[in-house]
């Protein structure tokens, strides 16, 4: 075999690092490289002139005909093209290939060249990628379709939880009515307070279910009606069902604030009630609402422990619970949902925490 | 506008299917391309007969620039929803007695749709048409059942493959700055799955049964050499429509209207 010389095109043909044909304008054969008859094990006899498409798979042939033959003749060459070459032996040789269209003055095909890479390698990965992005797709689609199942569940679940606590509820109250001794009354007293804790947690459930199914956090926007008597309410509530805990208000509204009455009393009553929770029971839990400098501000204070480091990060987190005992437990939601009320109020809320107290603060402009 | 058995919206025809009318003349012709291709493919052709007929481009369904959002999976399971959107761009034109040339599959949506709507079509042009794929005892249609099922199983598992070579991203040639930019446009762009289904659709189709009906004079022509729809499916098809002529091309390949558009130009130009 002859030493190669840098400036031998005959050779660099022949032996380039890549296969290259040579095709007539009707598709056949007319060269074919060294290169690609070691790859393809043919004998340039059995190549030239017979169409380049005999030497293809179906789908090559197909596609060659109907898509990478017309695009030529259009545009003039086409490039980047995955293509399965039969070999000699019946296996199909996976290659990329860039196609150039030769023309005369008058823009007629005169030839076709073809460079041809092996790209087994690259097929197979590409193959493999495409396959796990296929998987991947698919379990996401169960994974959302079982998630919203479940979602609904809990929505119904929820809803179809309120009916029996309304009878609960009436029965205390009339039982509330009717009671005699101290002791009724205790029993009274306990009944409603926790009919009252089981409605806020099936409120707070229903809540987070309408928001995951993306509903979010609707609101219905007063401006006229006056806050204070809900928030007024709110905490009465909260001090019918914690005895022996001082839960002080301080008011200063001094504008119309245009809210959701409703939601701004749903958001202090889970910011209340966390107080009394996690709170030192022997320090008051405080209330101050303002309005000032275009925004109104209420704060939630109470004493004891402070919040962990680490709890900081997540207490807006849905299902994130603070370590209190059992049955004062709740789903971990209250925080959650009162941050989606502020966010749907396009307020804030925010929360320092030290040995001294602990205070959550709810910020919102005024429209 | 409400369709009213279904209630969706009608979609704008022109946009939907890219329609594109050029030309003048008293009589209209209206250009189908076929599968792996868009409009782009009659740009030899087309320009040919701008003088004396009012020309109709325009891109199935999935292909080319037509809205892709437009795609229903039922309506295209069959080649009688694509020939729907055919009469639906026929009636928005208000075509009458108007000449359909039809490449590949489009030949048989061409025939769907003469028989939709009885006198839209005067004349057909079927280029490179077949009525089968699959050969079916003595029918020759050019490839084996297995053969198809290859095909199709190849663009199920090698759709990047195949992806790749049917939606191209076409660079802009740095060779060759003489192309331009309209090259970088890609022509005969379409939707990978889409594709795919349509693949399903064309390759799987059997319309032998509807030529007989096809009664309007129809110039079958046929290339030599074509893989995929041989001489004697087109020889067949022919033979199956009663007012048909054949023409055998010298041309080789599939495509015609691009590796040898005067042969078809003149062809075409004797039959209309």
């Amino acid at each position: 075999m002859s030493v190669p010389r840098i400036d031998d095109f005959e050779d660099m043909f022949d032996n380039a690092p890549c296969g290259y044909l040579v095709l007539q304008p009707n598709g056949r054969v007319a060269r074919i490289n060294r290169t690609m008859l070691g790859w393809t094990g043919y004998t340039a006899d059995q190549i030239v002139g017979k169409r380049f498409s005999d030497i293809l798979t179906i789908a090559g042939r197909i596609f060659y005909e109907i898509h990478i033959a017309p695009l030529l003749r259009m545009q003039g060459f086409f490039n980047e093209f995955a293509i399965d070459v039969l070999g000699a032996d019946g296996k199909p040789l996976h290659m990329i290939a860039n196609a150039l269209e030769g023309r005369d003055a008058e823009g007629k095909p005169l030839f076709v060249r073809l460079a041809l890479i092996k790209a087994t390698d690259r097929r197979l990965y590409e193959s493999q990628l495409l396959q796990a992005r296929d998987a991947a797709t698919i379990s996401l689609a169960n994974e959302r379709a079982t998630s919203e199942l479940r979602e609904q569940f809990i929505a119904v679940l929820g809803h179809d939880l309120r009916n029996p606590l309304a009878s609960i509820s009436a029965g205390a109250r009339i039982l509330g009515r009717e009671a005699k001794s101290d002791r009724e009354h205790q029993v009274v007293a306990m009944l409603q307070s926790t009919v009252m804790r089981m409605a806020g947690l099936i409120d707070n459930v229903l809540d987070f279910a309408r928001g995951r199914l993306g509903g979010g956090i609707t609101l219905d926007r007063n401006a006229s009606a006056p806050l204070e008597p809900v928030l007024h309410q709110v905490i009465d509530e909260l001090r019918l069902s914690s005895p022996g805990r001082q839960i002080t208000e301080e008011y200063s509204i001094d504008v119309p604030v245009d809210c959701d009455r409703s939601r701004i009393g749903q958001l202090v009553s889970n910011l209340v009630g966390n107080a009394v929770t996690h709170g030192s029971s022997s320090q008051p839990v405080t209330v101050n609402a303002s309005t000032e400098k275009g925004v109104f501000k209420l704060t939630v204070c109470n004493g004891g422990e402070p919040i962990p480091e680490e709890a900081m990060t997540k207490l807006f987190e849905p299902f994130f619970r603070g370590k209190v005992r059992a049955s004062r437990q709740g789903l971990g939601l209250g925080l959650h949902i009162a941050s989606q009320i502020a966010k749907a109020h396009d307020g804030t809320i925010t929360v320092s925490s030290t040995a001294r107290e602990t205070c959550f603060k709810f910020v919102m402009p005024l429209r | 506008m409400t369709d009213g058995v279904s209630g969706k919206i009608e979609m704008n025809v022109t946009a939907r299917n890219n329609v594109r009318v050029r030309g003048s003349g008293d009589r209209a012709m209206m250009f189908a391309h076929g599968f792996g291709c868009d409009q782009n493919m009659w740009r030899i052709v087309e320009p040919a007969f701008e003088p004396d007929f009012r020309t109709v481009l325009f891109d199935q369904v999935g292909a080319g620039g037509s809205d892709l959002g437009a795609y229903d999976k039922t309506k295209y399971a069959t080649l009688g929803g694509y020939a729907d959107d055919v009469v639906e761009i026929g009636r928005e034109l208000g075509l009458k007695d108007a000449v359909f040339v039809g490449h590949s599959v489009s030949a048989m949506i061409g025939a769907l749709a003469v028989q939709k709507e009885p006198g839209m079509f005067g004349k057909l042009v079927m280029i490179g048409p077949s009525a089968k794929y699959i050969n079916d005892g003595d029918y020759v249609g050019g490839f084996g059942a297995s053969q198809i099922e290859e095909l199709l199983q190849f663009l199920e598992a090698n759709h990047m493959g195949w992806s790749a070579q049917m939606a191209p991203m076409i660079m802009g040639n740095a060779d060759r700055p003489e192309l331009g930019e309209e090259l970088t446009n890609s022509f005969c762009r379409t939707d990978p799955e889409i594709a795919k289904a349509f693949a399903r659709v064309t390759f799987m189709s059997d319309n032998r049964a509807d030529l007989p009906k096809v009664d309007v004079p129809t110039l079958v022509l046929q290339c030599s050499e074509d893989v995929i729809a041989p001489q004697a499916a087109g020889e067949f098809v022919h033979r199956s429509i009663p007012k048909s002529q054949f023409v055998l091309l010298e041309a080789t390949g599939h495509c015609p209207n691009l590796s040898a558009p005067d042969e078809v130009i003149t062809a075409m130009r004797a039959f209309v």
